[in-house]
């Protein structure tokens, strides 16, 4: 954890992790005897499944619960359904996780299962949307939606993170490979890529328009890439895909590209893994793989009141189990020993000032946690600029009176939504 | 299976590590020079004040928070700061009851029924003082105060001498080394220049104070004082006299910056400092006080959240609306 510096008079400068020059192959962990995969589809106990409770599963076959549904997950293993329940997230959003076994006996023989890709959008919408990296098929897919810029980001947004920068100083050749099958099967004709100022790249790219992204986060946040190197302001409570911009992870395009070379779907996702103390570790796990297997196999014991936090340290979001799973978004795992998780409080603000002065988008944070603790959403949106936040978390990393100010304005953002869905 | 009970919060899952009681901790560090200086000048009496003003600071607060049925907060040191500012304000005589009842106002009236930390308007420790100030100023003329003592110096409150004499008059009596290194007269925590000076430092470069206040405050005293002195050099004293006399440089590091009734955009932060500087010169030179660094700063406190109004646009608002 970067405490402040003895000497505070300028903002907290937290700076992005860079991966080691040459870096050795990542630390392979075997696929267990029992995957979990996560269907953002909640379970309707009132309707029948397509799948069932012991249903054999193929390796790459599609899953979906219903006919109707617009959600899949592939699972990356042959196999039987074990167990079909429901999961919900920290925001009490309900999905289903399902469990695949592997050891039963049914398996043998079955090989990958090969995809009928077209080079088309839909078509690859149709079974890769769970890659490692989880490219925005589902985005690019929508008719709705225009987008005419691709930005694929070898720097990681948050902090801790090298999983994609590792990605881009191995696999530069299939992330060009990759944007030849986008060119292919979209329309867009303008990619970018973000590339941190301190990486040495080996060869000259010339596919994409080139960002040398600063080393001081949060320059890797999306708002922050539109606004420095496109010249974009993104409006406030505006996605950069409003803005027909979509951004894509290093990953992502190179699974893409390896996908349509083999027809097949890979499903090795490449994480970094934070020890308790602050050890970085580079593994590839199958997608599904619980994340206690990759723990153990560094002996990184978590005991109770440890945090697990997937995702980096100040967007991620933290799990109350060790069985969670890898997930094709998943860089980053980071551990956290109970004597360094940060205390909380219900303090009220102070009015110190500091996130007012740290904050990327000028918002007047204390102003605004005033009223997002008084349940005033709408006034603050209205007023203070709710909507401008870019969601980088510096506010409560530098808050003097330790208000989760971060969480407030998720809570803010989220009743709005819900707000202007019941109008 | 082994099922651990982990800790689930959101994120950001980092802190700088900064808390309420450290700032204030650290508010108090860099007093102590200032106060150290005062007890060794004014002896024995003046560790009397201090003390008793940080005491019972303390416990009015504990005593609100008990009996309006909140959780005990004390332990944030914030009235800790509070009884020790107002100590620091006050004579080395002050006596027993006008500290108590002192400290009641500060941080019962300046703090307390507004909603506690955070909640005040007003500098709470102003907000005592300058009720002390209206309704004992007998008690709180220093020249009065330390009549039994034996100074090595001019033993004349430089201000009051101002005001009553002229500043032709005075002009022999001190000199800036004297001032600077506390040779005045004064409360027991505001007449060490050099002291207030390397706590207001200290506090600046550890980010805990935010310099445009102290520094848009200091200019604004000089600023003002000269355009006073040029006028007529006779009547008013110079800026050196202004700046080393008085709560001036106390205001400007300790009181002017207090968070909770102070701007934290850097614009109005820059207005309120000058401006309440501009306000003490008006009171010390035109009006009817000898040092209007109390009620200076009072008057700013109150235009605070409309100076603070000036702020940056925020990322992305009011465009793309076309």
């Amino acid at each position: 954890m970067i405490k402040r510096s003895f000497f505070a008079l300028t903002r907290p400068r937290l700076g992005y992790d860079t991966p080691e020059p040459d870096p050795k192959e990542p630390k392979a962990i075997p696929v267990p005897s029992n995957l979990i995969l996560l269907l953002h589809d909640p379970l309707d106990d009132a309707r029948e499944t397509l799948i069932k409770k012991g249903d054999k599963v193929e390796k790459g076959g599609k899953l979906r619960l219903y006919k109707d549904s617009k959600e899949y997950t592939v699972s990356p293993v042959a196999g039987a359904i074990k167990v079909i329940d429901t999961y919900s997230d920290d925001f009490g959003n309900t999905s289903t996780y399902l469990v695949i076994n592997t050891d039963q006996g049914l398996t043998a023989g079955t090989g990958d299962m090969k995809y009928d890709l077209k080079d088309t959008i839909a078509s690859a919408d149709e079974y890769l949307r769970t890659l490692p990296g989880a490219p925005p098929l589902k985005t690019l897919a929508d008719p709705d939606i225009k987008i005419d810029t691709i930005v694929i980001t070898c720097a990681d947004p948050d902090l801790l993170s090298t999983t994609q920068q590792y990605m881009a100083l191995k696999f530069m050749d299939g992330i060009k490979e990759g944007i030849g099958v986008l060119k292919r099967i979209t329309s867009v004709r303008k990619f970018c890529i973000t590339i941190p100022e301190n990486m040495n790249v080996k060869d000259e790219i010339d596919f994409a328009q080139v960002f040398r992204t600063s080393m001081i986060y949060p320059a890797n946040l999306p708002p922050m890439i539109l606004k420095e190197h496109l010249n974009m302001i993104l409006p406030a409570g505006k996605t950069p895909e409003d803005m027909g911009i979509c951004f894509m992870s290093a990953e992502a395009v190179v699974s893409l590209a390896q996908a349509y070379k083999t027809k097949t779907a890979c499903h090795e996702k490449v994480l970094t893994v934070i020890g308790k103390q602050g050890t970085s570790y580079r593994v590839t796990a199958s997608i599904g793989t619980p994340l206690r297997r990759i723990l153990n196999a560094f002996s990184i014991h978590v005991n109770d009141h440890d945090r697990l936090v997937i995702g980096g340290p100040m967007k991620g979001f933290s799990t109350y189990t060790v069985h969670h799973p890898v997930q094709p978004d998943t860089d980053t795992v980071i551990v956290q020993d109970r004597d360094n998780i940060p205390e909380l409080s219900d303090n009220p603000c102070v009015n110190c000032g500091k996130c007012v002065r740290v904050c990327p988008a000028h918002i007047p944070v204390n102003i605004l946690v005033r009223y997002l603790e008084a349940g005033l959403y709408e006034d603050a949106m209205d007023k203070y600029d709710l909507l401008s936040c870019i969601e980088c978390g510096l506010c409560a990393y530098v808050c003097t009176a330790r208000i989760p100010i971060y969480q407030y304005i998720r809570l803010g953002k989220h009743e709005l939504l819900k707000l202007n869905a019941d109008a | 299976m082994n099922n651990n009970k982990l800790i689930v919060s959101h994120a950001p899952f980092w802190h700088d590590g900064d808390s309420l009681f450290k700032t204030n901790l650290n508010l108090m560090i860099a007093a102590l020079p200032a106060v150290i200086f005062g007890l060794v000048q004014f002896g024995a009496p003046a560790l009397g004040v201090l003390a008793l003003s940080l005491s019972t600071a303390m416990a009015w607060e504990f005593i609100v928070t008990l009996v309006s049925g909140k959780k005990a907060s004390i332990h944030d040191l914030d009235s800790a700061v509070i009884g020790l500012f107002l100590g620091m304000m006050l004579p080395a005589t002050a006596p027993w009851w006008l500290v108590i009842i002192g400290t009641f106002l500060a941080v019962v009236l300046g703090k307390m029924i507004f909603g506690g930390i955070g909640a005040n308007p007003f500098n709470p420790a102003l907000i005592g003082m300058a009720i002390l100030a209206l309704s004992w100023a007998n008690h709180l003329d220093f020249d009065a105060a330390y009549v039994n003592y034996d100074f090595s110096f001019t033993a004349l409150a430089p201000l009051a001498a101002v005001k009553a004499k002229g500043a032709l008059a005075v002009s022999d009596l001190f000199s800036l080394n004297d001032l600077l290194m506390g040779k005045q007269v004064g409360a027991i925590g505001t007449t060490f220049g050099l002291g207030l000076i390397i706590g207001g430092v200290y506090l600046i470069l550890r980010g805990f104070v935010r310099w445009e206040i102290p520094v848009a405050f200091i200019i604004g005293i000089v600023f003002t004082s000269l355009c006073f002195n040029l006028a007529d050099p006779d009547k008013y004293a110079s800026p050196m006299i202004h700046l080393f006399s008085g709560y001036t440089l106390f205001g400007a590091f300790f009181l002017a910056p207090e968070n909770s009734s102070s701007p934290v955009n850097r614009i109005p932060m820059l207005i309120f400092g000058f401006c309440a500087a501009g306000m003490i010169m008006l009171m010390r030179n035109i009006g009817a006080y000898d040092d209007g660094t109390v009620l200076g700063i009072l008057l700013l406190n109150v235009v605070n959240p409309l100076i603070d109004a000036i702020r940056p646009k925020a990322l992305g608002k009011g465009v793309g609306h076309a």
